[in-house]
């Protein structure tokens, strides 16, 4: 597939709704708020997860862990600062926390990493109850429009990062731990190292994101912020757009969010079942993604014309 | 000819005949959020029927009254907000800025309140709070919201310790869900317990999702407190009253904190709630209160005989009955509306409520008791209308 239809993908989905700001009204900002939202969060988990092969069911993890780091320091620090070093901090425990967590492979990390989330939850849950915070309200946040402009920047760095890690050496390396890390190993690929720099690279984004959701939702709680649904979205958006590229993604999240926002307004009472039946639909008729199926026919319609 | 203009006539007189009375009949549309899906769902309906007893009961007069300038029937415009505070944010968002509803009502809990209050504050709509409990709420800048409720975790906490000092409680055992509201009572429990010389044998807190509490129970059987108090919601209340009657807590004195105030619970445990205090400061014969015992009626006649739930049910009720007064006072103008709610004093089924900032200054906090099966209010003193009584033994 050409490189230039790639580029028509991911400028269809992040340059038209950003040049909205301006204009749109409230409601269309929040939405917009959303998709690059899980843009970023899909991305990042790309990077461990789509490439080295090592499926991560607890990515809210970083996301929660980045918000609570906010809340922490919100009013000590300038807004936009606190928000990078939540990032900061958020990556830096991910290289202490994954060496010891990444030695774990195949179904026994997808379980690990689930319950690494749960047991962070539950330690701000107990940390919370022993110094008596009971709520975290975040008063005097930036206004939508700008926590919007900064969610799609996390939104494009995330997809260049992922876009740009897929072209290196490193990306390569990467995806040689998904393919055969044994074999990658002998060779002289550095895996350990490698998937560390994958893990904390992938937590830096869901951090950050994190830390503005904080500000959108006017409140932390950990059931919120660390809430299992977030992770589950992020791979079901995945698998959606298909792909292990940053255009994959996308796709599945402006499809899931957009789908979802148009049958939530208009069917409010059904329209989880709605969204259900798609979902299963999509999974029956096009399992590659929406990413190959288009790929596949775009191809075809190629192939047609010549 | 004649039948073209017999045609025209026709379609000018069906016209008038559709906007005249349908203009006048507009109704007053009025949206907010409600969780019908996750962790609170099931504490959803005890708002949404509230809401629903309260619409009913105007449109059958024949709707609000517009500041004495005829009637309008109210319309709800509402959404699932999943029980995510983000969500609600979006949710008031677009019912006010893609819905164009005329007025907002409160959302369920706490936590949403705090992340819709600068929704309501940048769009200037007036809301009257229900269903919200926390020292906190004192932070929220005044404004464009206000708090109905009397159970700020301080004033319980003191209301608390003088309701265990008129039944010469010495000692007590505490335990409490990890949850916000529950942590929160205890901060300020805590140091009033010590003020009053309550010793405090026994303190275990617990997570929201706790499946067994025997193993914390038998110990606090085994310390034999004059009190018990439970800090609990819906489902880890049941989970109590189950295991406290299987282990044998036999304290007189046993407060359980959300859950005996809803009509299930009388159902699911009949005399076995008799003699429990919970959280309530409400009940339909209350004296010097308005609207009680119609409310208590209507509820009951549209939900086939259920109760409503004495704490959330009430407290909504009362806040539709703020912003139906004040409509009826000066009408749908949202600056106006504003203006009443921070100057009047309102008629409610909590009695005189007027504001003083954010808060409600004149309900105070206070308990109710389950007795022969009906709910009592038992403290304080000058709103009970029956005194509290011991526990008795469990039926087994």
């Amino acid at each position: 597939m050409s490189n230039s239809f790639k580029f028509i993908c991911i400028a269809a989905v992040i340059i038209i709704p950003g040049s909205l700001s301006g204009f749109a009204s409230e409601y269309m900002l929040g939405i917009g708020f959303t998709l690059f939202m899980y843009i970023a969060l899909a991305q990042s988990w790309i990077i461990l997860s789509g490439m080295t092969g090592y499926i991560s069911l607890g990515h809210v993890v970083f996301f929660g862990s980045g918000a609570y780091v906010f809340v922490l320091i919100w009013g000590l620090v300038p807004v936009w600062l606190g928000v990078a070093l939540s990032g900061l901090v958020v990556g830096f425990g991910a290289i202490i926390i994954g060496y010891p967590v990444l030695r774990v492979r195949g179904p026994y990390f997808v379980i690990l990493s689930f319950g690494l989330a749960e047991l962070v939850k539950n330690l701000v849950l107990i940390n919370e109850a022993r110094m008596y915070v009971s709520l975290r309200p975040v008063f005097g946040a930036p206004p939508l429009a700008q926590l919007y402009i900064a969610m799609l920047v996390l939104a494009v760095g995330a997809t260049v990062l992922t876009f740009w890690i897929r072209r290196s050496r490193f990306g390569a390396g990467l995806r040689s731990i998904r393919e055969d890390e044994w074999a990658a190993e002998t060779i002289g690929v550095p895996v350990a190292r490698l998937k560390l720099m994958a893990f904390a690279l992938s937590g830096v984004v869901p951090a950050m994101v994190g830390a503005i959701f904080i500000m959108r939702s006017g409140i932390f709680q950990p059931g919120d912020a660390f809430n299992p649904i977030v992770s589950f979205t992020i791979v079901t958006m995945v698998i959606i757009g298909g792909s292990d590229d940053a255009p994959g993604p996308l796709l599945g999240v402006a499809f899931l969010v957009i789908l979802q926002e148009l049958l939530w307004a208009n069917w409010p009472e059904i329209y989880m079942i709605i969204l259900g039946a798609l979902l299963i639909g999509f999974v029956l008729f096009a399992p590659g993604g929406i990413f190959s199926w288009l790929s596949k026919n775009i191809s075809r319609g190629n192939k047609n014309a010549a | 000819m004649l039948k073209r203009l017999l045609t025209a006539s026709l379609a000018l007189v069906g016209m008038f005949g559709l906007l005249g009375p349908a203009h006048a009949a507009d109704p007053v549309k009025i949206g907010f959020s409600i969780p019908k899906t996750g962790l609170f769902a099931p504490a959803g309906p005890s708002q949404l029927n509230a809401y629903l007893v309260w619409q009913k009961m105007v449109n059958d007069k024949g709707g609000l009254d517009i500041g004495g300038k005829g009637r309008r029937k109210i319309e709800f415009v509402q959404y699932d907000d999943k029980s995510d505070p983000a969500r609600a944010v979006k949710i008031y968002e677009k019912l006010i800025t893609s819905d164009k509803v005329d007025l907002v009502m409160a959302p369920w809990g706490t936590p949403h309140h705090f992340a819709i209050a600068p929704v309501v504050e940048r769009h200037k709509f007036p809301l009257i709070g229900n269903t919200a409990a926390s020292v906190a709420l004192r932070k929220v800048k005044p404004g464009y919201l206000w708090f109905t409720t009397p159970m700020m975790p301080d004033n319980l906490a003191k209301e608390m310790t003088a309701m265990l000092k008129s039944r010469s409680v010495k000692s007590v055992a505490i335990m409490y869900n990890l949850l916000p509201f529950a942590s929160e009572n205890i901060q300020f429990l805590m140091p009033a317990l010590a003020k009053a010389g309550i010793k405090v044998l026994f303190e275990a807190k617990y997570p929201p999702d706790i499946k067994d509490m025997t193993g914390m129970l038998t110990k606090v059987k085994a310390k034999n407190p004059d009190a018990v108090l439970v800090y609990s919601y819906p489902g880890d209340s049941i989970l109590y009253m189950n295991q406290a009657r299987e282990v044998g807590i036999n304290a007189k004195t046993q407060y359980v904190m959300v859950g005996p105030a809803i009509g299930f619970f009388r159902g699911m445990f009949k005399g076995n709630l008799d003699g429990i205090v919970t959280m309530a400061a409400w009940t339909p014969g209350m004296k010097n209160t308005t609207g009680s015992q119609e409310f208590y009626n209507a509820y009951k006649k549209m939900f086939k005989g259920h109760e409503p739930d004495y704490l959330d049910s009430v407290e909504v009720f009362v806040s539709s009955q703020i912003l139906e007064q004040a409509i009826a006072k000066v009408g749908l103008d949202r600056e106006k509306i504003r203006q009443a709610v921070n100057t009047m004093t309102f008629d409610t089924v909590y009695g005189k409520i007027k504001f003083d900032g954010v808060q409600n200054s004149i309900t105070p906090a206070g308990f109710a008791q389950i007795q022969k099966g009906k709910i009592e209010v038992v403290w304080p003193k000058q709103r009970a209308t029956s005194s509290v009584v011991d526990k008795g033994a469990w039926a087994k």
